[in-house]
C-alpha cells in the first residue's frame, strides 16, 4: 500500500466521502486485479465514472436492484473475485439485508458492501433515504466485519485493509463535502483495532465515522471546562474492539458514545452490551439518532436535531456530571 | 463409429439410470433417518433425474479433487431439495455412504439445506428461495472475468420463480452475456399451498423469453435420456444468450404415495411408508431389468 500525498487527502476532504472511497477503490484496483465493483445504477452518485473509465471491465452496473447485486457479488466471491458492492446506505443493507446473510455472512465470502451516505446527511430526501439502522442489521450478521471511517484519510486506510481481510465487511461512510481531515499524517490503521485519538482521564468520547469530529470539538469545549477527555476513534464497530474498552471502564468515568446511526443497535448499544459483563463500569452516555423517524432537513439541520454538533454533546456531559 | 457412439450413449444413459435408481434409495434412506423431522420428498424427487445426468453425464468434476478449477460448478437454488443434491454427491465420492443416517442431525454437515462444504462438493448454500441463481449468475461472471472455460449448471423451482430476485439475476444474466450458464428449471407444478398455477401463474416460457434468454424444453424431466440428449445439445449450443431449459417434472417421481401428492412435499415417513417406498423402488428397478 502506497501512502497517500498530504494534497490528495485536503481535495478528498474538500469532496467528501463518496470521492474519498472512489477515488482510493481506483489505487487498490491498479495494485489487485481481483478487485470489481458492482454498482445498482449508483456509478454517477458514488463517483465511481473514474473507475468505470480506467477498468471498464470491472465495473458490473447491474441496474436498480439490490437483492441482486449481492447475490452477484457473492458468485463474484465465490469465485476468488474481491468485489466492492457499492450502494446508498438506506438501501444497502436494509433492501437485500436477507442476502446479506444468508450469502455473504453464511458462506463467509470476501465481499465488502459499501453504504455511502449513511446516516442523515440525505435529509431534504427525506425518511426513505436516512440510513439510521445499518450497523443494527449488520452487526447482527455472524461473520461481518463493520467499519465506519471517519475521514478521507481512515476511508483510504479502510479499502486497502478490507482487502487483506478474510471474510465479508461492511463499510458505512459519512461525512459531507467538507468533512475534516483528521488524519493529515501517516497513521497505524487495523481493522478491529480503535485508535486512541486523544489522550484523557476524566471523560471518554468513544465515537465512529465522520462524527468522530464532533466528538473532538466536544473534547476541546469541556478540556476548557477544566476536564480530560480522551477521545477514540472505534472506526470498526464489529468486532468492537474490547481492549480499549476494558481500558476506556478502568481510567474513565463517564463514556460518551458518538454515531450518526440510531441510538438502537450502533456503537452506543456495542459499548453497552460489552460494559453489562462488568461490574461497576462507567456510566454511559449515548449520543445518536432518536428512536424516530426524522425531521426533514440538510445536514446541518439533522445533526443540530439530534443533538451530534459538539456543543449538544459537550452539555450531555456537562449535566450528567 | 456412429455405431460405436450410439452404442456408447446407450450404455451412458443406462448407467445414468443405474445411479437414479442408487440415488432414489439413498434419498428414502436419508429422509426416513430424519424421522419427524421429515424431509423435502417430493421437491428431491422431481428434480433427481436431473442431477443425476448432471453429475454422471454431463459436467466434469471429481470427488478426488472437489476444488479442482476447472470443474463445472452446480447450484442448486431449490435448496430444499437437497435429498437428491446429498444424494448424486453419495454415489460420486464427495460424500460418504455412511453419513446417510445423519441427515439433519445434530451438528450434522447434511443440513436441511444445503451449506457450503467443499469437502463434500457442496458449492454453495442455498435454501432462501431465490438465492442460488443470482449467485450462480455471479459465479458465471467471475469465470468469463477470469477467461475460464467451464460451466455454471443451476436449478430454479418453478414455485422459486415467483421471487422477484430471480427476474432481477435473470435479465442481469442477459445484461453479461452469461451463455457460460445453464439453468434448468424444475416443473413440477407444485408449491407449498398448492399448484403453482393457483398459488402464483406464471407463463414462464414468456416471462424467460422476455428476459432475453435461450429458452429449450424437455417434455419429461424424469427420462434421462431426454434430459441427457437435451443438455447436451445445450452445452454445445453456441450463443450469445444465457441458456434456460424449462423441465416438465412429477413431484415425488418414483414412490407412488409421493407422485404429484402435495402432502409429501415436506412431511416424515413412518415405518409403513418407508417400506412401500422401498417395494416400489424394488419394482420399479425389476421391471426395468426385465425389459
Amino acid at each position: 500500500m502506497s501512502s497517500i500525498s498530504i494534497e490528495t487527502l485536503k481535495e478528498w476532504s474538500k469532496l467528501g466521502h463518496r470521492n474519498s472511497f472512489g477515488e482510493s477503490i481506483i489505487l487498490l484496483a491498479k495494485e489487485r486485479k481481483d478487485v470489481v465493483v458492482v454498482s445498482p445504477d449508483l456509478t454517477t452518485t458514488a463517483r465511481l465514472v473514474n473507475f468505470e473509465k480506467e477498468f471498464p471491465d470491472r465495473l458490473f452496473n447491474v441496474g436498480i436492484a439490490e437483492q441482486n447485486m449481492i447475490g452477484f457479488t457473492a458468485g463474484l466471491a465465490r469465485e476468488g473475485l474481491m468485489p466492492f458492492a457499492v450502494s446508498i446506505a438506506a438501501f444497502a443493507p436494509m433492501r437485500c439485508a436477507e442476502q446479506m446473510r444468508s450469502m455473504l455472512g453464511y458462506m463467509k465470502l470476501n465481499a465488502r458492501v459499501v453504504g455511502i451516505e449513511a446516516g442523515c446527511r440525505f435529509g431534504p430526501l427525506g425518511n426513505t433515504h436516512f440510513a439510521m439502522d445499518d450497523i443494527a442489521v449488520m452487526r447482527s450478521i455472524p461473520n461481518f466485519t463493520v467499519i465506519c471511517p471517519a475521514d478521507p484519510h481512515e476511508i483510504y486506510k479502510t479499502v486497502f485493509a478490507v482487502a487483506e481481510h478474510e471474510g465479508p465487511v461492511h463499510i458505512r461512510l459519512t461525512g459531507a463535502p467538507g468533512f475534516p481531515l483528521l488524519y493529515p499524517d501517516d497513521f497505524e490503521y487495523e481493522i478491529g483495532k480503535a485508535i486512541e485519538y486523544r489522550p484523557g482521564k476524566d471523560v471518554a468520547i468513544i465515537a465512529t465515522g465522520s462524527v468522530l469530529w464532533e466528538g473532538i470539538r466536544a473534547a476541546d469545549i469541556l478540556e476548557k471546562k477544566g476536564l480530560s477527555v480522551r477521545v477514540i476513534d472505534m472506526h470498526t464497530v464489529k468486532p468492537i474492539d474490547a481492549e480499549m474498552l476494558e481500558s476506556v471502564f478502568a481510567e474513565n468515568a463517564i463514556i460518551v458514545t458518538v454515531e450518526e446511526h440510531s441510538i438502537i443497535g450502533g456503537l452506543g448499544s456495542a459499548v453497552a452490551e460489552y460494559k453489562a459483563g462488568f461490574k461497576d463500569a462507567p456510566k454511559q452516555i449515548m449520543c445518536g439518532l432518536g428512536d424516530s423517524f426524522r425531521k426533514i432537513g440538510n445536514y446541518e439541520f439533522q445533526m443540530k436535531d439530534n443533538g451530534l454538533v459538539a456543543e449538544d454533546i459537550a452539555a450531555k456531559v456537562e449535566r450528567s456530571l | 463409429m456412429e455405431y460405436q457412439l450410439k452404442m456408447d450413449k446407450k450404455k451412458l444413459i443406462s448407467e445414468i439410470r443405474d445411479k437414479t435408481e442408487l440415488m432414489r434409495r439413498d434419498s428414502i434412506e436419508m429422509g426416513y433417518a430424519a424421522g419427524k423431522l421429515g424431509a423435502h420428498f417430493g421437491p428431491a424427487l422431481s428434480c433427481l433425474d436431473i442431477v443425476a445426468t448432471l453429475y454422471f453425464g454431463v459436467m466434469n468434476h471429481g470427488s478426488e479433487n472437489p476444488e479442482m478449477p476447472e470443474r463445472d460448478r452446480f447450484v442448486l437454488s431449490k435448496g430444499h431439495a437437497c435429498l437428491a443434491y446429498y444424494a448424486a454427491l453419495i454415489e460420486t465420492g464427495y460424500i460418504p455412504r455412511d453419513m446417510i443416517p445423519q441427515f439433519k442431525g445434530n451438528n450434522s454437515i447434511l443440513c436441511g439445506h444445503p451449506s457450503m462444504n467443499m469437502q463434500y462438493g457442496i458449492e454453495v448454500s442455498t435454501g432462501s428461495l431465490g438465492s442460488g441463481f443470482p449467485i450462480a449468475c455471479g459465479m458465471a461472471m467471475a469465470a468469463k472475468y477470469k477467461g475460464e472455460a467451464h460451466k455454471v449448471y443451476c436449478i430454479v423451482g418453478d414455485g422459486e420463480c415467483n421471487e422477484g430476485i430471480v427476474w432481477e439475476a435473470a435479465i442481469n444474466a442477459t445484461k453479461f452475456k452469461l451463455n457460460n450458464l445453464i439453468v434448468i428449471v424444475d416443473i413440477n407444478g407444485f408449491q407449498l399451498s398448492g399448484t403453482t398455477s393457483k398459488v402464483m401463474p406464471i407463463n414462464l416460457n414468456a416471462f424467460w423469453k422476455a428476459a432475453g434468454w435461450k429458452v429449450w424444453h424437455i417434455e419429461d424431466g424424469n427420462d434421462v435420456e431426454e434430459v441427457l440428449q437435451m443438455l447436451t445439445e445445450v452445452k454445445n449450443f453456441a450463443s450469445e444468450k444465457p441458456h434456460v431449459i424449462l423441465t416438465k417434472t412429477v413431484k415425488g417421481k418414483g414412490i407412488s404415495f409421493m407422485e404429484n401428492n402435495l402432502k409429501f412435499h415436506a412431511a416424515p415417513i413412518n415405518d409403513e411408508q418407508y417400506q412401500q417406498a422401498i417395494e416400489d423402488l424394488n419394482k420399479a428397478e425389476a421391471k426395468r431389468r426385465a425389459q
